[in-house]
C-alpha cells in the first residue's frame, strides 16, 4: 500500500506555519524527515538526519539555499545536494568530497495554503489543481494528529450512513435532545469518475431530485473527503494520520476578497478534563469512531452489510491500483497533463458559488478548538464584506 | 453559457454541475434522467444514452454498465441475479471477481455480501475460515 500511496501529493504542513518557524520535524509514510522553507522561499524536505554524524537536521538552520546542519555545518539544497562543508572545504578545497555526499530530498509545493511532498518516483505527477481552491471565501487549515491508520479513516468517506448515527443521532443524544431521530437513510448509490467516487444518498426526508441523490459529494482519490470542503488522510505511519482540513466559508457579496495568508491551526483531539476524546464536532467525532476501531482495525472480525458496499468498493479498487502500480502503471486519478490540470472541477453540492449564511458568521462546525484570532478574522471579513455589499449590491449571475 | 443546460438540470447547482462537464441542453435532453458525472462517464467509455438506459432498467448505474460491456454481459444476466434477492451490480461484481452464482449464495446465506464475499475469496479465504474468523470468540451454539 505504501508504494502505491507514494504516488500522490500529500499536504503535510499549513505554509502558514513557515512564518513562524523555518524548520518543521515530520513524519510521512513512516519516514522521519525535516520540512523546511529557506531564505529563497524555496521548500525542502529531507531526511531528518545528516548523513555526516547524524545528527538532527530540523535543528539546523536555513540560508539563502537550503538547510544547514547545526553539528558540523554541513549545507544542502532542496534537491538534496551538499553544498558545503566548511571544515572539508578549508583542509581540501580540491577534494570536492561534498560532490560525494548527498542527503535523501523528496518534492516539495505550496498550493491553495498547503505544503506538498511528493515520496514516489520520479517525474512525480502534477499537484492537481482543484477547483475549489480558486473559490471565493474565508479559507482555513486545520491539522490533527490521529492515532490510527489512515484507511479506517478513508473508509469514512464513502460510508454515508454514519452521517445519521454518528453526526445527527448521536449529536441529539449528547444534546439531550428529546423527540424523533435524524431522517434515515433509505438507498444509496456510487458512481465512479476520473478522480474518485461519488457516493449518493436518498434519506426519508429527500428524494431522487434532491441534490444528495443528483450531485453527491466525493470520495476523493486515495485519501480525501470532498463535500465543499477537503478533508485528507494523511498517513505518517501504520498507527497515525494526520488529518489535514482546508476549509472555506462564502462570504457576502461579490466584491474581491483575498487573504495573504491562509491561517492554520493544530486542533486537539483529546478532552483533557474528562481525559475522553472530545465529542462536540463533526470532525472530532469521526475520529472517536476511526480510533475506535482500533489503531489497525482487524477486518476479519467485521460483518459488513449493504450499508458498506461504498467501503469494500474502495477496497477493492485500492487492490487494484496496487496491481497496476507493482506493473509500472499510474494509479487512479494521477494527472501528467499540465493542460487538463487548471481548475479541476470535483462534483460539489449547490455549485462552487453558494450564497454566504445570511444570518451572519456561523461557528465553525468541523473541529473543536479554533483559535480565537482566527474566529475574529473571519467575523471581521464577513462583516467588511456584508458592508461593502450593502454598498454596492452584488451583480452577476 | 452559451447553449444553456440549466433548464433540464433543475437547481443552480446542477445546472453548475452540468456546465462543469461541459454538457448542453440537447446533451441533457439526450440524457435525461442520467446525472452530468454519470453522463460524462458513459461518453469517456463510449456508452450510448440506449445502452445506458437499457442497462439502467435492469437496475446498473453507469458505473456498472461500463464494467458490465467490458465484461462482455448481457442485460438480462443482472435480471437472474435480481430475481434471486441480490442487487443488480452484484451480477457485475460476480462477474468480474469470478465468483460463480451458487458461491455466492453459499456465502450470503453465512451473511457475507457478494463485493465482501469477492474480495475474501480472492484473498484464498475459505466460507469456513472466514466464518470462524468472524465469530472468534463466540461459542459455537450462539453463532
Amino acid at each position: 500500500m505504501g508504494e502505491l500511496l507514494r504516488r500522490y501529493w500529500h499536504p503535510v504542513a499549513g505554509a502558514a506555519e513557515f512564518s513562524a518557524q523555518a524548520v518543521k520535524a515530520v513524519r510521512i509514510l513512516g519516514e522521519d524527515l525535516a520540512l523546511y522553507r529557506d531564505k529563497s522561499g524555496n521548500y525542502g524536505l529531507v531526511d531528518q538526519h545528516c548523513p555526516h554524524r547524524r545528527a538532527d537536521m530540523t535543528y539546523g538552520f536555513v540560508e539563502e539555499q537550503g538547510l544547514r546542519c547545526n553539528y558540523h555545518g554541513w549545507l544542502f539544497d532542496h534537491t538534496g545536494r551538499c553544498l558545503h562543508q566548511p571544515f572539508e572545504e578549508t583542509r581540501h578545497p580540491a577534494g570536492r568530497f561534498k560532490d560525494k555526499v548527498r542527503i535523501k530530498a523528496y518534492q516539495v509545493q505550496e498550493k491553495a495554503g498547503l505544503v506538498w511532498v511528493y515520496m514516489g518516483p520520479r517525474p512525480a505527477p502534477l499537484l492537481p489543481d482543484w477547483d475549489r481552491y480558486h473559490s471565493r471565501g474565508y479559507k482555513q487549515i486545520a491539522i490533527s494528529q490521529i492515532p490510527c491508520n489512515w484507511l479506517q479513516c478513508q473508509e469514512n468517506s464513502i460510508d454515508p450512513v454514519h452521517f445519521e448515527w454518528l453526526h445527527d443521532n448521536w449529536s441529539r443524544v449528547l444534546r439531550g435532545a428529546e423527540g424523533p431521530r435524524a431522517p434515515a437513510h433509505q438507498r444509496l448509490g456510487f458512481d465512479e469518475f476520473d478522480y474518485g467516487f461519488v457516493y449518493r444518498r436518498i434519506r426519508e426526508d429527500t428524494t431522487e431530485r434532491d441534490e444528495l441523490w443528483t450531485t453527491g459529494r466525493v470520495c476523493l482519490w486515495p485519501n480525501c473527503l470532498y463535500t465543499g470542503h477537503f478533508e485528507w488522510r494523511v498517513p505518517v505511519d501504520d498507527e497515525h494520520t494526520l488529518s489535514v482540513g482546508w476549509f472555506i466559508d462564502e462570504l457576502p457579496g461579490n466584491a474581491p476578497f483575498e487573504q495573504d495568508v491562509i491561517p492554520c491551526w493544530y486542533a486537539p483531539v483529546t478532552d483533557d478534563r474528562r481525559g475522553r476524546w472530545i465529542d462536540s464536532h463533526v470532525m472530532n467525532q469521526d475520529f472517536i469512531a476511526w480510533v475506535g476501531q482500533g489503531v489497525i482495525a482487524d477486518r476479519t472480525k467485521e460483518h459488513l452489510g449493504e450499508s458498506d458496499r461504498g467501503v469494500i468498493l474502495i477496497r477493492k479498487r485500492l487492490l487494484e491500483d496496487m496491481t497496476a502500480v507493482a506493473g509500472g502503471g499510474d494509479p487512479k486519478g494521477t494527472i501528467r497533463d499540465p493542460g487538463a490540470n487548471h481548475c479541476v472541477h470535483l462534483p460539489i453540492i449547490g455549485g462552487l458559488n453558494r450564497p454566504a449564511a445570511k444570518d451572519g458568521p456561523r461557528p465553525f462546525p468541523f473541529l473543536a478548538g479554533q483559535p480565537e484570532e482566527i474566529t475574529k478574522e473571519f467575523e471581521q471579513a464577513w462583516r467588511d464584506c456584508a458592508a461593502a455589499a450593502a454598498e454596492r449590491p452584488a451583480t452577476g449571475d | 453559457m452559451t447553449e444553456t443546460a440549466a433548464s433540464h438540470a433543475g437547481t443552480a447547482g446542477e445546472a453548475a454541475e452540468a456546465r462543469a462537464y461541459g454538457l448542453t441542453e440537447a446533451d441533457l435532453r439526450d440524457w435525461a434522467s442520467f446525472s452530468p458525472i454519470e453522463i460524462y462517464w458513459a461518453r469517456k467509455h463510449d456508452v450510448t444514452p440506449a445502452a445506458a438506459r437499457r442497462w439502467a432498467r435492469e437496475g446498473l448505474r453507469v458505473c456498472d454498465t461500463v464494467r458490465a460491456i467490458a465484461l462482455g454481459m448481457n442485460p438480462g444476466e443482472p435480471r437472474l441475479w435480481a430475481d434471486a434477492g441480490f442487487a443488480p451490480s452484484d451480477a457485475v461484481e460476480a462477474k468480474e471477481m469470478g465468483v460463480p452464482f451458487e458461491t455466492a449464495v453459499a456465502w450470503r446465506a453465512a451473511g457475507f455480501i457478494v463485493p465482501d464475499a469477492a474480495l475474501l475469496i480472492q484473498d484464498g479465504w475459505t466460507l469456513e475460515e472466514a466464518m470462524d474468523a468472524r465469530y472468534a470468540g463466540i461459542a459455537d451454539e450462539d453463532r
